[in-house]
């Protein structure tokens, strides 16, 4: 084998290697690992000023700019998880028609295709997808704090927002004290629920009634 | 065990091979390199080792005792840390394992010098310098969400190690070594990718 035979040989093994050896993050996340839970409150809220809440009994489904009502085995689960959740930090569940302190909406975020609005500001659009009618405050505007996060929404979420009804009449609007969002591989499968959603109030020690 | 290193040595040094520093002729270093990362890119980084480099030397012999040319390499730093809390806004907080992978591809100028060339030896050290530029590809993951970033830094290397010829004329042969590597990097409140790297290869001749 000549030098020249020898040189291109031993850069080809290099350049292979070059290629190969390369440890690619996602491609070292297990499901689990690829999720993440990000949490937003309003740090004027004091929760355990809040005794009762009231749960949507659906979840509403943003699909690339489209908005629909479902109740699916996965809406199921993400809302039993937040009952078990909810009701293990001190709340009491009520019916929404019993003056909740605080409301529960849970939403399936997609979104695979670029569409006329592409939830870059997943707050933008909250009163459009989110009748206050449906809480007993028609005419009120939602509102979030300034300082919540701008979420990029750009593949599939599930969010879960905590509204503050006790204080609507007075404050005249709706304002979200809490939200949850989970992201990752497998979030849209029932068996991830339950895990999902306690991470998002292990690290939300605040949330704590009375 | 010990007797059997000296008496290895001992046959190598009694073979008396000679390394020459081939003057005018162009050599090629390929070595697979180890990285450790060092100060602030191992606390605030990747602490792992790197075990997946290689490194690529093109030297012209400008006499016996100093070849000068062109260092280049590739060494791909990657550490996965368990999940945690990372405050990511005022009231915001995200749960995440959190994943950074770099990559590290120097293009330097490059010297190495071989200070007892010329007399008679089984093993000759060296030492070397580079300066240039460290190619670094830098990528930071929440999960499964975030990005890359590229970029160019100044980049100082100083090693030493040593070669063992093959045969007589000392053309070809081993070639061990450490390389000291200054990386610049700062963005986002990281200061710099320093790093030691250990390497082991072959040189030869192109002719």
């Amino acid at each position: 084998m000549t030098n020249k035979h020898l040189l291109i040989a031993v850069l080809s093994v290099c350049t292979a290697s070059f290629l190969s050896c390369t440890k690619e993050p996602l491609n070292n996340l297990t499901p689990q690992e690829s999720r993440i839970y990000v949490t937003n409150s309003d740090s004027t809220v004091n929760f355990s000023n809040y005794q009762t809440y009231s749960i949507s009994d659906s979840a509403d489904v943003l699909d690339n700019g489209k908005t629909h009502k479902e109740l699916t085995g996965v809406d199921q689960a993400y809302i039993d998880a937040v009952n078990k959740y909810m009701q293990a930090n001190g709340f009491k569940l009520v019916n929404k028609n019993s003056n909740p302190d605080l409301g529960i909406n849970v939403n399936r975020i997609y979104n695979t295709a670029t569409g006329y609005y592409d939830y870059n500001d997943y707050w933008d659009y909250y009163g459009g997808y989110w009748d206050p009618y449906y809480w007993g405050y028609g005419g009120y505007d939602y509102y979030v704090p300034y300082s919540f996060g701008i979420y990029q929404v750009t593949e599939g979420a599930v969010s879960v927002d905590m509204l503050d009804l006790k204080n609507a009449n007075a404050k005249g609007k709706i304002a979200i004290v809490w939200n949850g969002l989970i992201r990752g591989e497998g979030i849209f499968d029932s068996s991830a629920a339950d895990a999902s959603v306690k991470a998002l109030f292990d690290q939300s020690t605040y949330l704590k009634s009375k | 065990m010990k007797l059997f290193k000296f008496s290895f040595l001992f046959l190598l040094l009694a073979l008396g091979l000679n390394v020459h520093a081939q003057q005018h002729e162009l050599r090629l270093n390929l070595h697979y390199s180890y990285a450790m990362p060092l100060g602030s890119f191992k606390n605030d980084v990747i602490s792992n080792n790197s075990p997946r480099g290689v490194t690529g030397d093109l030297l012209y012999g400008i006499n016996n005792k100093i070849s000068v040319g062109l260092g280049l390499g590739f060494q791909d730093f990657y550490q996965k840390y368990p999940r945690d809390l990372y405050p990511t806004g005022n009231h915001e907080t995200t749960s995440a394992v959190l994943s950074n992978s770099v990559q590290i591809m120097p293009v330097l100028a490059k010297a190495e010098v071989y200070p007892f060339n010329g007399k008679r030896a089984a093993v000759q050290p060296y030492i070397s310098a580079g300066a240039g530029l460290g190619i670094i590809s830098f990528a930071q993951y929440l999960g499964e969400f975030g990005g890359s970033d590229n970029s160019a830094g100044l980049m100082l290397q100083g090693g030493a190690g040593f070669k063992v010829p093959f045969n007589a004329t000392g053309s070809a042969g081993l070639s061990l070594g450490a390389n000291y590597n200054m990386v610049n990097y700062k963005k986002n409140g990281f200061d710099n990718f320093n790093n030691i790297n250990f390497q082991a290869g072959l040189y030869f001749p192109l002719r």
